[in-house]
């Protein structure tokens, strides 16, 4: 099975190695955000898109998800 | 040569230039004369007796396999053979080794003046034993750290009375440990891509690069990975006595918005009072001298040299006397080295002129010295002696942080001040910060080389009360990891104790050279990515950094007679083998992966940027079809979604340049024809510096 956001083989959660260690990141940071700004996962994901210092897969992983329309409640179990 | 038939001395050098040096030093009556034989110089000198000054040329003899052919692993049986038989393209040594050994042929005493390190001594040592026919048991041997007249008299004058075995046995089996994990890793990794895909594409990976390269994507991914949260900062601006003055906030960060509004609202149109003022007195060290290592970052920081770089200017230095041995990772300058007569030369030039006189007025000279040793050389020093020609931009620099460095080490410590007034503003604390220096000491003469950047305060008063003309509360992201650079990789690959002072600036550079990573900021590609997945998923051992800090330590161990060439080799072909196995077992499943690999990498090599008119694709560098033209095209073309192309140049080569364009913002390339300077070019027709350029 391939990555849901690149050609790399995935592993049980539909990631490749790389994006499932960005994804963590992602999934990791929104509490410090929420608790900095106040701001819905929805708002947090499409901040750390455009911002700069974002590594790159940290992005794909951030646009997949607003594409896949996640919501954090599942992330969140 | 001389008309009677005479014996003579014959010294072997490791560099052709040095074997000028070595002759005209000991060369009594009348200057050295040069001779020259199929091509190949060497010099002659009458002292006590007649010598023959010749070189080698770095390596002459190298390890190769012992069964002909490089299509094959593992490899484990070689032996020590010409270069010129090991390598394509090395034919210059056949005549050079010949020329040796007629010169040996006819010499009564040998004696080894390569430079004394472990290369040197492996150099010095092949070719006594091969080219001079088992001279080297009868050798004497030559040591010395400058190329200086006097140095060198005094050398051949105590000579020591046979080679340093331990030395050679060290640095022997060093190359021959190298070299089974370079060829059976490397042809593993090469022949698998070629396999699979039918192309040739050199791999590579090595005991030492495979680990560095480790190090490297370890960072690429938590830099990929990374997600930046935010926080605030906030200053203060506090008018006293008429000027203004910034001072941050206690907490230096502060982590969420009602926070900082909350410390906005309370403190904002307030005032001020100095609740206390801490002054604090601090003395600044001499730096110590250099190692090599420590040059290197030097440099690199104030430069951008990369180390390889500062290791061949250091070196071209030191082969015309202007400074000692550059491959030393000593810090300490023995007072033999005679501080006070390589300062007295140094004040023959109008610029350390004032500076030396002020050192060689102090009663007594002591360097400061730093904790790293080696047995071989003294740290880096300059001799004193004057460049006969002209020295490059480059070599200027260089010699120039040398010199400096040099007598920095000698000078006293700097006296600096800090002033910390803590200021109340509503039960906010900030704080305001001054810094001077009182006394300069060693910055005066390493001036240029550091900066210490000032702050004075005005006189102010505990209990005063000041007014806060100004809150800023600046939005701030973490920041990810740094990416590593040539010189902090350096500087990890020797605290982690991997490699060695030679070997790391060329590892570094074979990373570049095998395309596993680009830029200065080192950022890795695909290719390095999937070479180190392969070797970390199938070998883990070759990249394991224990493992090859463990090996160096009985490399050393050798040296010191603590271990034994033979368990030390037995032991890497018993970490090999099962390596090598399990790679050719998944020849088909690792050749996929570093086939495509490759293509991605070349195809990356060849990607411009993003495409300024759809934004989502990538503009790249395309041959046409019909025409063979090279242009620009968008990879949206492919799926129908964007056609934008642009008109390349036709001569020469063409590559990303990894810049924008300054009046547009379009990525550029560049294009280099031989001949010319490259240059730059922004493909936008409708740039407007470009149009610009045309109404001039």
């Amino acid at each position: 099975m391939k990555c849901v956001i690149c050609d790399r083989m995935a592993g049980e959660e539909g990631y490749c190695e790389l994006h499932a260690k960005a994804c963590k990141s992602v999934n990791e940071k929104y509490h410090e955000w929420k608790k900095a700004l106040e701001i819905s996962w929805k708002e947090y994901l499409s901040r750390i898109i455009k911002n700069p210092l974002t590594g790159e897969w940290a992005r794909e992983a951030a646009e997949y998800l607003v594409k896949s329309g996640e919501t954090r409640s599942v992330k969140q179990g | 040569m001389w008309t009677n038939i005479e014996r003579y001395t014959l010294i072997i050098t490791e560099k052709p230039d040095t074997a000028h040096r070595v002759a005209s030093a000991l060369s009594k009556k009348g200057r050295a004369k040069r001779r020259e034989e199929h091509g190949v110089p060497y010099y002659l000198a009458e002292r006590d007796k007649k010598i023959v000054v010749v070189s080698a040329l770095g390596h002459l003899y190298t390890i190769a396999e012992e069964r002909k052919g490089r299509n094959y692993y593992p490899v484990f049986n070689f032996r020590w053979v010409p270069r010129y038989i090991a390598e394509r393209g090395a034919t210059r040594i056949r005549t050079w080794i010949k020329t040796i050994s007629k010169l040996a042929s006819e010499a009564d005493l040998f004696i080894d003046a390569c430079d004394y390190d472990i290369e040197g001594s492996v150099i010095g040592y092949c070719v006594l034993k091969y080219a001079c026919g088992n001279k080297e048991t009868i050798s004497k041997r030559m040591k010395y750290s400058t190329l200086t007249k006097e140095e060198l008299e005094k050398s051949y004058a105590e000579l020591l009375p046979h080679l340093d075995f331990e030395l050679i046995e060290a640095g022997g089996t060093r190359h021959e440990v190298d070299w089974l994990y370079g060829v059976n890793l490397s042809r593993a990794l090469t022949i698998a891509a070629r396999k699979w895909s039918g192309k040739y594409t050199t791999l590579s990976t090595g005991r030492v690069q495979g680990p560095a390269l480790k190090f490297l994507v370890a960072r690429e991914k938590d830099i990929r990975s990374f997600v930046p949260t935010p926080y605030w900062e906030i200053k203060a601006e506090f008018k006293i006595n008429g000027s203004f003055f910034k001072a941050e906030y206690e907490k230096n960060k502060i982590e969420t918005k009602s926070e900082s509004d909350a410390i906005l609202n309370m403190c904002e149109e307030e005032k001020g009072q100095v609740e206390k003022i801490v002054v604090r007195r601090f003395q600044q060290k001499p730096p110590v001298p250099f190692d090599l290592g420590t040059l290197q970052s030097e440099a690199y920081g104030l430069f951008g040299y990369t180390p390889k770089r500062t290791s061949n200017i250091a070196q071209r230095l030191y082969l015309e006397a202007l400074i000692s041995y550059p491959r030393t990772s000593s810090q300490k300058l023995p007072p033999e080295i005679n501080y006070e007569a390589i300062l007295k030369k140094l004040s023959k030039v109008h610029k350390y002129k004032k500076l030396a006189k002020e050192l060689l007025a102090k009663t007594k000279l002591k360097p400061r010295e730093g904790t790293k040793k080696d047995s071989a050389h003294p740290a880096i020093y300059p001799t004193g002696e004057l460049p006969e020609r002209e020295l490059h931009d480059s070599e200027k620099r260089v010699f120039d942080l040398i010199v400096r460095r040099f007598m920095a080490v000698f000078s006293k410590e700097a006296i600096k001040q800090s002033m910390k007034v803590h200021i109340k503003v509503n039960d906010h604390l900030f704080h305001l910060r001054g810094r001077q220096t009182l006394k300069e000491g060693w910055l005066h003469f390493y001036e240029p080389y550091v900066r210490s950047e000032e702050v004075f305060l005005p006189p102010i008063k505990e209990g005063q009360t000041i007014k806060v003309k100004k809150l800023i509360s600046e939005d701030k992201f973490t920041k990810p990891p740094p990416r590593y650079n040539p010189s902090s990789l350096l500087k990890k690959m020797e605290e982690t104790g991997i490699g060695t002072k030679a070997t790391r600036a060329n590892i570094i550079q074979t990373l570049y050279d095998r395309k596993y990573v680009r830029e200065e900021r080192m950022v890795v590609t695909n290719l390095g990515f999937e070479v180190l997945e392969v070797l970390e998923k199938h070998c883990p051992p070759v990249v394991s950094i224990e493992l090859t800090s463990e090996l160096e330590e009985r490399m050393d161990k050798i040296q010191a007679k603590r271990e034994k060439r033979e368990n030390v080799l037995m032991d890497t072909v018993e970490i090999l083998k099962p390596v090598v196995q399990e790679l050719k077992e998944k020849e088909k499943i690792i050749g996929e992966q570093l086939s495509n690999a490759i293509k991605r990498a070349k195809l990356e090599e060849r990607i411009v940027g993003t495409c300024p008119v759809c934004a989502t694709g990538k503009l790249i560098i395309l041959y046409s079809r019909k025409t063979g033209k090279r242009f620009i095209g968008c990879t949206n073309y492919f799926k129908g979604k964007c056609e934008t192309s642009f008109p390349l140049p036709q001569k020469g080569s063409v590559r990303p340049h990894g810049r924008n364009c300054r009046g547009c913002g379009w990525p550029t390339v560049q294009v280099r024809i031989k001949g010319k300077y490259p240059w730059t070019l922004c493909f936008n027709p409708d740039c407007p510096s470009k149009k610009e350029r045309r109404k001039k």
